[in-house]
């Protein structure tokens, strides 16, 4: 893209990892990023490394991050011309992206008939049945009372899914796995969907046992191409929300992998797609004979991107910026090709030994590994404080190699060399997966954490040796000095970082 | 490779990183002294704490029947009531954080004496959620 930049300010409207993926975007291109945060983000990464920082609302996200209004003031203040969502958040909010084109701001992303047709699930299936791709069996019941909902989950037949018709990433979601539990299933199911989305309407879906979860990578520019980018291998998930990604997948052979990417174009196509999207799929068995069922399509940017642009060399934010501007893909579908291997970890703020607990507090010391192959998406740095009220998502590790095992040794290596201080994180949960005989051999379903967890788990805890309990002394002897740094930090007016908000 | 009796060395190179020797083995290690002193090493983070029972953090019963919240967390549900008989791993409550809930669950048999917090409320890590009595060997 030689051409003069697509724009000239940007608003991110989202926070963590993903805004600082967006920041460093526009900067690379010469945009200018402005930032919004909460009050418990006044000193957060994405707000001090943006150009302009804005605060939208207090700590909890109905009143900051999903704040239509509170954004779109933001997006009035700081000249703004276009609106990066991010994931999560109001990623997948047609009426945001609405309002953004009514306030005059492009919205980068989809056009909100498409997030409208394929957020809703029901719609979503039925786009996919009219582009011939095959889907899994299931139903959003009209009547939402618990009863309907109790008598749709046993015509689609146990296990049962419940997930909400708004939802996404996993969240919300519950299986019943016999007729016992869905009355107390049903509630859970609802009362997450009404806390997370704000609507508790409920999809029912028959549950695939051992299935891969594979999803394809979708371009669409506003002149008619579509382009898949390959897929993305997801299988490794607890409680739905994925832990490691990779691309390729193992379990995709170039006539299985033609027949989805064929598939998840046509459901792009029928759905009047535009911007960046992931058509997921399950997959059942493995090689030519493996077959797909059309899962969902998600309309933003996923979490799990980077593994795509390490294997195929492509930017998909630099894309998604210039598809927003009204350019042609620069490529056509033969100009793209996989090269070697690329393995996300997810390291999020819980504790893999007591239940996945979420935690909450300051980053005393952070450290991130440095070596040939490694790219570290990081939303947080020393000194930074890890809040209740968000995603537990603190950085994403992307080791990319020639081959699967190279990408996974290296993998091992960096986050082996991840000194993550002042809170638990899922760092030994990621090392054991690395190591583990079935993800070495590439034999995983999403069901592989759920039924090895705690096996996995039992081999976590581990008491202080010698030479630890010497560190500890004689870190106690220097005294908290690095600790000192994070407690200075907090007495820091929130309102002094509001550095350029006068744009 | 070394054996038990080498003594351990530890050489303090500053920013929180530490060199571990110990006969022929040597590895970095990183520590930040607290309240509680953590400590990486070898891909392992660890809670050095001076108090033998660990971080308050835990969600256990004390020996008062006192259940505590294992971190920040919003009550989303009280299941039981003052007085009432609970069996051991009965829901009692569900606190939800990062947009998950988290169900507590009673230790162990016996009678809810009194609750220490209300649905919507912020409760803290260490906070009393709710007493129990009865056996305590449960």
């Amino acid at each position: 893209m030689t051409s003069p930049r697509p724009f000239d300010r940007i608003l991110i409207a989202n926070r963590g990892e993903i805004a600082v993926r967006v920041i460093r975007a526009c900067r690379e291109l010469g945009i200018e990023s402005v930032a919004v945060y909460s009050d418990a983000d006044a000193r957060a990464l994405h707000t001090t490394l943006a150009d302009v920082a804005i605060r939208i609302g207090p700590p909890p996200a109905i009143d900051s991050y999903l704040s239509i209004d509170a954004i779109l003031a933001a997006a009035r203040q700081s000249g703004a011309q276009a609106v990066h969502p991010g994931y999560g958040f109001l990623s997948e909010n047609a009426d945001f992206a609405s309002a953004c084109k009514a306030a005059g701001l492009t919205f980068i992303g989809p056009p909100p008939e498409a997030i409208d047709g394929m957020g809703s699930k029901i719609a979503a299936r039925k786009t996919a049945i009219e582009a011939g791709v095959p889907v899994v069996p299931g139903e959003t019941p009209t009547d939402q009372s618990n009863d309907a909902i109790a008598d749709a989950a046993r015509r689609v037949g146990f296990p049962v899914l419940l997930k909400p018709s708004e939802g996404g990433g996993g969240i919300g979601m519950k299986t019943a796995r016999s007729d016992s539990d869905l009355v107390e299933t049903i509630a859970q199911a609802r009362r997450e969907a009404t806390a997370a989305f704000g609507d508790g309407t409920l999809y029912v879906e028959r549950l695939i046992e051992q299935p891969r979860h594979v999803e394809f990578q979708v371009l669409a520019d506003h002149h008619g191409h579509i382009v898949h980018v390959f897929e993305r291998e997801c299988s490794i998930q607890r409680r739905h929300q994925k832990v490691i990604e990779e691309s390729p997948s193992v379990a995709v052979t170039p006539s299985l992998r033609q027949r989805m990417g064929d598939a998840a174009v046509a459901v792009a196509r029928k759905a009047g797609y535009r911007n960046a999207g992931t058509v997921e799929f399950l997959v059942e068995g493995a090689g030519d004979s493996a077959r797909f069922y059309f899962l969902e399509m998600n309309t933003r940017l996923q979490v799990e991107h980077p593994v795509t642009e390490q294997v195929t060399g492509i930017d998909l934010v630099r894309a998604q910026i210039g598809i927003a501007a009204g350019r042609d893909l620069p490529w056509t579908q033969k100009d793209l090709s996989q090269r070697g291997h690329a393995i996300e970890l997810r390291v999020y703020a819980e504790d893999p030994a007591r239940q996945d607990l979420p935690q909450a507090g300051l980053l005393l010391l952070y450290r991130e590994p440095s070596m040939p192959g490694i790219r570290i998406d990081s939303g947080v740095t020393e000194g930074s404080e890890v809040a209740v009220h968000y995603d537990p998502l603190l950085v994403k590790l992307i080791a990319t190699g020639e081959t699967r095992d190279a990408a996974r040794m290296r993998a091992l290596a960096a986050i082996r060399n991840y000194p993550i201080l002042g809170i638990r994180t899922n760092i030994p949960l990621l090392m054991e997966l690395l190591e583990h005989p079935r993800f070495i051999a590439g034999n995983v379903d999403t069901g592989f954490l759920d039924a090895e967890g705690d096996t996995i788990r039992a081999r976590l805890s581990s008491s202080p040796s010698p030479a630890v309990v010497a560190v500890a002394a004689a870190a106690r002897e220097v005294g908290p000095t690095v600790a000192a740094r994070g407690t200075r930090a907090k007495s820091i007016d929130p309102w002094s970082s509001l550095r350029g908000a006068r744009v | 490779m070394s054996n038990p009796d080498d003594p351990i060395d530890v050489l303090a190179l500053g920013n929180g990183r530490y060199q571990v020797t110990r006969g022929t083995e040597r590895s970095i290690a990183f520590a930040v002294a607290g309240r509680d002193t953590w400590v990486f090493l070898d891909g392992r983070t660890y809670v050095v704490s001076d108090t033998p029972d660990g971080s308050p953090r835990r969600s256990r019963i004390d020996e008062q029947g006192a259940l505590t919240a294992p971190m920040p967390a919003t009550v989303l549900t009280v299941n039981v009531a003052a007085g009432q008989q609970v069996k051991r791993n009965d829901v009692v409550m569900v606190l939800e954080a990062m947009k998950m809930e988290l169900p507590i669950r009673s230790p162990r048999d016996g009678v809810v004496k009194a609750i220490r917090c209300e649905a919507g409320e912020l409760v803290q890590p260490g906070a009393t959620l709710l007493e129990l009595e009865g056996n305590v060997e449960g």
